[in-house]
């Protein structure tokens, strides 16, 4: 293991607490009676506060309270979320498996299509797919993405009826509710697999087609344009020539050598397309009322409830910083030269 | 594995396809035809009927899991049918005592709970006795002990339950043989309709088998006013007689599912499943709608214009409420660390913290306000106007009691007049505040600085929005302004109305600094005046006062409309149901 | 820079994006007289024809029509652009500040401050730009200001990020060591030497920028995180068209202009500067051209 690794994961904690003191410090703007409730597992009544405001010590300095929040962080106790009706920890449990469904399906659509769409770009460079493919990331960053989503309930599901809203249709959803679908992992689609109700796991598939592709459509459009970039720069080398000029099929040297390099740029973009995920997760479930975290956090902020925003930012925060550890580490595992720096 | 993949995604092709052509081909055939399927903007806090009063927790299991001694006669809501009681009480066969005081149900024999067992008129006692002892900050319990032991809390000053409170509970409410004898504290012409909405019956046993309340006066303290909803026994249990069963609420899609109980008392139930969603964005609840995957979606006027001609969809525009619309002129304004009144002082930046306490500022405004283009952009006209507190369909409300009209010159003259003439001289400025997202405010408050802003161009009126967790709590600071606000009806009688907005007993009026002993005697006498007409003429003195004094602007009485898929059959509402809907009849086809 | 201005100007399609920015800012700077505000008013609260909820369509008094609530499209365009203008520049003014202290101070310094100053935007960096946004306008309120302080403070680890790196590229260079050697001060050597070679990519990532600024302040006025209701804020305006999108039963497009007005004026803008950022950028050499196109993702939502 090198010393970069090494100091890769020992920053990692670093900047978690750094990511709680980030929040924290936001909080402070609030007076302290908006803060108390960050500080007990279920609602309290409005007598009540001024006790939690004493017992946390709320109107004492930032540092004696940041160290009572901590450590009730550090236990999972992120206080009561009166817009969901639970726990902070408990609303994360609940709406959390829903958001990591989502996320990993349109990571997954986002990496494949993007790399397909930007080597198709690069070989038939000026034709039909790379003028698409611009066109697509064009239109994909230039309107807020909610305009899509809208757009795309309204053809799909209001039109045609195919791509419904929400996570399940009603007889699934009933199913589900009635406690008959065994729940491993919280994933439908999992869970369903697992279960072999394949009618469970496709009406999910279903219900997961609009709000990835809305996700895509935003999130593909760059990489799109730098693997194409990329493949380009490749295709021009030395030793993609040579081994055209050995008379390798096209499409041996495009698999075995070209894409491979082109690899490299679309791992170091990974990591921002999946924290690009986590931010898009707030306007896209909310359009498709998903119950996710992203939902769940856009209708908190609408309605002060402050324990839920603070748990759903540092939720995000430590997916994101964990997930760009790891993509850390695969990238110098295949590009060995990062190591040295 | 790999080959019932593939098999799953011809299917799934095959899926969409067919039901695209279900879509574009029949789209008029019922869509689950058993099951209805509501979509509402908010979820429930608790679906215990000891907690429940917003109207999202209402609405699930009002009438439908727990049912109430007697019920709303059609539309009325000052006639009654019996339900788990098999008389409404009336004077002529005595089940009203001759002092009105005394109030006798004879409970229905043979009614089955969910699990099994018989209501008996102890679950009876019991029930209502939970419903007004547990008494939650801010919940409904007040409706019931208010009439019942002249109470409107059951804890002190320093929030300690009141030792005597369970005793004078015991006494007001007596199981007589088959009989559940209610005596009030002071005639109350009200208490059937407040028997109407709240006294919903659940089993005892299942709440103490649930580890609730035994009914015991030595264990009440640890069941009264209880912080955490979920901690309540029936929180997501069902204890009730209804014609449905409460089977489950899932708490992250917040979808709550009530099933057809075969065991009900009346005949069956038509339909077999009841399902409660929440999509709080528009386009979301009208696809469902319009798709056929929803029968009923929850929509304001605001929402019409884009829902109005889908084909199935049948809108009702002007559905009845008990609903009263205004705001409110704070007379003694919290200044501390308040931005909404500029300068503090009448100096053309701001106002004085008793700005409002002159009346001409307040007739000024009344009469600058244009309530029609408001009727008519807010309400598109089935708004009824207002002229008083209590709204139209109660006693009390007359079409000819007086209120001001739009006029701009009257206006004038009364801002010229206000506060020795510096208030036209040298102009205001405050901001007004109203709770975000509420569509007939964000236009009222429009219209109103317009209004005003059109008198005198040193009249300025900022607007602010606050999101409803803080905009209560704002007002009831004292902080706010001019706001907004209106009252909805827990029951049926005009002294809801009168006691909520004008008598100093309750939370309006502290806030806006109003304070008429001369009306709180009067509201308290027209309470227990039995006499009709002697009631209604003192109503008509009250509102005569509100008009006199102006403290708040009546806009008008709201109505709401009602949107569903036309294949839903045996609609009929009441202004008393939480959502106009009343599902046991409902079926269809 | 004179090369660079012809390049940019040289080819027909970032002329094109050049002189649509240029109409932008004229805009802006005569909105006044392109629509008349009331006397006495706050020019930024569009008036409003009537009160109604529904949109109605373009007509004499009206030309783009009027959108939800009966805000005059036209005059919030028009007034808007002059907020898109505050918003984005006070942003990028205020990231490109923080970024150029903080940022050469790291690259110039290293050792012990470049750490903690880059610690410091890992943590920001940790939040997706609208999460921190979202979290930060619900804790501070809604409001222009609000709207600002939120997107600065989600934007400015970027350009303190981008600025380390091209202080640490130039430093390397001759002429700095030459001056060095010539015995001027650290601070003196960064004023003079230093950051005037590093700031071209700023340009570039900074109009690049322009428009991602604008994409956020409409995600935020989606989620009623944005301006107060009625501030000439092409965010909000194109956050009325959510009810009217899908038009009304039967009329797919009945409210065509709630949605087509707001939307063609971010888009021309957002897209303008894109190109324009595009060929600044291919004047520098191509590996700033890399950097800067992959640190443009984050604040994207």
């Amino acid at each position: 293991m090198s010393a970069y690794l090494v100091r890769r994961l020992l920053l990692l904690p670093v900047v978690t607490v750094g990511v709680t003191l980030l929040v924290f410090s936001l909080l402070q703007a609030l007076p302290p009676a908006s803060r108390a409730m960050l500080f007990v597992q279920r609602p309290e009544q409005a007598t009540a506060i001024q006790a939690i405001i004493r017992k946390y010590e709320l109107d004492k300095p930032a540092y004696i309270q940041y160290w009572h929040w901590l450590r009730g962080v550090v236990h999972g106790d992120l206080g009561y979320s009166p817009s969901a009706r639970m726990t902070v920890a408990q609303a994360i449990g609940a709406f959390f498996p829903a958001t990591v469904e989502l996320t990993l399906c349109a990571f997954v659509v986002i990496i494949l299509l993007g790399v397909w769409l930007g080597t198709k770009a690069a070989i038939h460079k000026d034709g039909l797919i790379d003028h698409l493919s611009r066109i697509l990331s064009i239109t994909g960053y230039s309107l807020p993405v909610f305009v899509w989503g809208v757009l795309l309930l309204f053809v799909f599901y209001g039109q045609l009826d195919w791509f419904p809203p929400e996570r399940l249709s009603l007889p699934a959803s009933l199913f589900v509710q009635s406690g008959k679908l065994r729940q491993y992992t919280g994933l439908l689609t999992v869970d369903a697999a697992l279960n072999g109700t394949w009618w469970i796991f496709w009406d999910a598939v279903r219900h997961l087609v609009l709000p990835v592709a809305t996700l895509t459509y935003f999130l593909a459009a760059t990489l799109v344009r730098i693997t194409r970039a990329a493949m380009l720069e490749v295709l021009g080398q030395e030793y993609v020539r040579t081994a055209r000029a050995k008379g390798l099929l096209e499409a041996v040297v495009i698999a075995r050598h070209a894409r491979r390099n082109a690899l490299i740029p679309v791992i170091t973009l990974s990591g921002s397309i999946l924290v690009g995920l986590l931010g898009g997760v707030v306007i896209t479930e909310t359009i498709f009322n998903f119950p996710g975290v992203g939902r769940w956090g856009a209708s908190a902020a609408l309605q002060l409830d402050i324990p839920a925003v603070a748990g759903f930012a540092l939720l995000i925060a430590v997916v994101t910083v964990v997930a760009n550890l790891v993509v850390d580490l695969l990238y110098s595992y295949i590009d060995p030269r990062i190591r040295l720096r | 594995m790999k080959s019932s993949g593939r098999r799953g995604f011809v299917f799934f092709v095959t899926l969409v396809l067919a039901l695209s052509l279900v879509g574009i081909t029949t789209g008029q055939s019922v869509k689950n035809p058993d099951t209805l399927v509501i979509v509402r903007i908010g979820a429930p806090d608790s679906l215990d009927p000891g907690w429940a009063y917003d109207v999202y927790s209402r609405e699930p299991i009002a009438f439908m899991v727990y049912e109430p001694l007697i019920f709303y006669l059609g539309g009325s809501t000052s006639h009654y049918i019996p339900m788990l009681s098999t008389n409404v009480p009336s004077a002529e066969d005595g089940t009203i005592s001759k002092d009105l005081r005394t109030y006798t149900f004879h409970i229905r024999k043979g009614v089955k709970f969910h699990d099994g067992s018989t209501l008996t008129p102890e679950d009876v006692k019991y029930s209502i006795m939970r419903f007004a002892l547990v008494d939650r900050d801010s919940g409904g319990s007040f409706v019931v002990l208010t009439p019942l032991i002249g109470r409107d809390g059951t804890r002190d000053a320093q929030d300690k339950l009141i030792p005597t409170v369970f005793d004078e509970m015991d006494r007001a409410i007596q199981v007589k043989g088959d009989d559940v004898v209610f005596t009030l504290k002071e005639p109350y012409s009200g208490f059937l309709s407040i028997m109407a909405s709240f006294s919903l019956v659940h089993s005892k046993a299942g709440v103490v088998k649930a580890r609730g309340w035994d009914g015991a006066k030595a264990t009440l303290a640890r069941y009264n006013n209880p912080a955490d909803p979920s901690k309540m026994e029936l929180f997501e249990k069902d204890a009730g007689t209804g014609p449905f069963r409460l089977t489950s609420w899932n708490r992250s899609t917040n979808q709550i599912v009530l099933e057809r109980w075969d065991g009900y008392w009346r005949a069956p139930a038509k339909l077999k499943q009841i399902v409660f969603k929440v999509a709080e964005d528009f386009p979301a609840r009208r696809l469902m709608l319009t798709s056929g995957d929803a029968d009923i979606i929850e929509v304001g006027y605001a929402d019409l214009a884009a829902l109005t001609g889908a084909p199935g969809v049948r809108i009702v525009e002007d559905v009845p409420l008990l609903f009263t619309q205004s705001f409110f002129m704070n007379m003694k304004i919290n200044a501390e660390g308040n931005p909404d009144i500029g300068s503090g002082r009448l100096d053309g930046n701001g106002i004085p913290p008793d700005f409002f306490s002159d009346i001409h500022v307040r007739r000024g405004i009344a009469q600058a306000f244009d309530y029609a283009s408001y009727w008519q952009s807010a309400w598109r006209s089935k708004m009824t106007p207002g002229n008083g507190s209590v709204p139209k369909g109660l006693l009390g409300y007359d079409a000819r009691n007086k209120w001001y009209g739009t006029d701009q010159t009257k206006a004038i003259a009364e801002f010229k007049e206000a506060w020795g003439g510096q208030v036209w001289e040298r102009g205001f400025r405050f901001t007004m505040t109203y709770n975000a997202g509420n569509p007939h405010r964000i236009i009222g408050t429009r219209i109103l600085k317009e209004n005003l802003e059109a008198l005198n161009p040193k009249f300025r009126v900022d607007i602010r929005s606050l999101p409803g967790p803080s905009y209560f709590p704002n007002i009831a600071a004292r902080k706010g302004t001019l706001y907004w606000l209106g009252f909805a009806a827990d029951f049926a009688d005009p002294d809801n109305f009168v006691s909520a907005y004008m008598h100093t007993g309750t939370n309006y009026a502290p806030q806006y600094g109003y304070s008429n002993p001369t009306l709180d005697k009067m509201i308290e006498q027209a309470r227990t005046e039995t006499d009709v007409l002697k009631r209604a003429a003192l109503y008509r003195q009250i509102q005569q006062i509100g008009y006199d004094d102006v403290p708040v602007v009546y806009l008008g009485y709201g109505t709401t409309p009602v949107a569903f898929r036309s294949w839903v059959r045996g609609w009929y509402t009441n202004p008393m149901f939480s959502l106009q809907w009343y599902y046991y009849p409902i079926y269809k086809q | 820079m004179n090369t660079a201005l012809r390049t940019v100007t040289g080819r027909p399609l970032s002329l094109t994006a050049t002189l649509v920015v240029l109409a932008f800012l004229v805009v802006a700077a005569l909105a006044p007289l392109l629509a008349h505000p009331r006397p006495g008013r706050d020019p930024y609260l569009i008036p409003t024809a009537g009160f109604e909820v529904e949109p109605r369509p373009p007509n004499g008094a009206h030309p783009f029509g009027t959108t939800e609530n009966q805000f005059d499209l036209y005059y919030g365009l028009v007034w808007g652009t002059r907020t898109t203008f505050k918003i984005s520049l006070t942003v990028i003014g205020v990231s490109v500040l923080v970024g150029l202290v903080l940022g050469s101070a790291a690259g110039y310094y290293g050792g012990l401050i470049d750490e903690v100053l880059m610690r410091i935007t890992d943590i920001f960096l940790a939040f997706p730009g609208l999460v921190l946004a979202v979290v930060i306008v619900a804790i501070l309120g809604k409001g222009l200001d609000k709207v600002v302080i939120a997107i600065a403070a989600v934007n400015w680890p970027n350009y303190a990020r981008l600025m380390r790196g091209e202080i640490l590229g130039v430093k390397e260079r001759e002429f700095v060591d030459a001056a060095r050697a010539l015995g001027a001060g650290n601070l003196r050597v960064a004023a003079r030497h230093v950051i005037p070679n590093a700031i071209f990519p700023f340009l570039v990532f900074g109009s690049l920028d322009m428009g991602n600024v604008v994409i956020v302040s409409a995600a935020l006025s989606f989620l009623g995180l944005g301006t107060e209701l009625g501030y000439a804020d092409w965010g909000q305006l194109i956050a009325f068209s959510r009810r009217w999108i899908m038009g009304a039963p039967g009329h797919a497009f009945q409210y065509w202009y709630t949605i087509i007005f707001p939307a063609a004026a971010i888009t021309l803008f957002v897209l303008a500067w894109n190109i324009l950022g595009d060929a600044l950028r291919d004047v520098l050499d191509p590996k700033v051209r890399s950097r800067v196109r992959t640190k443009r993702m984050p604040g994207r939502v």
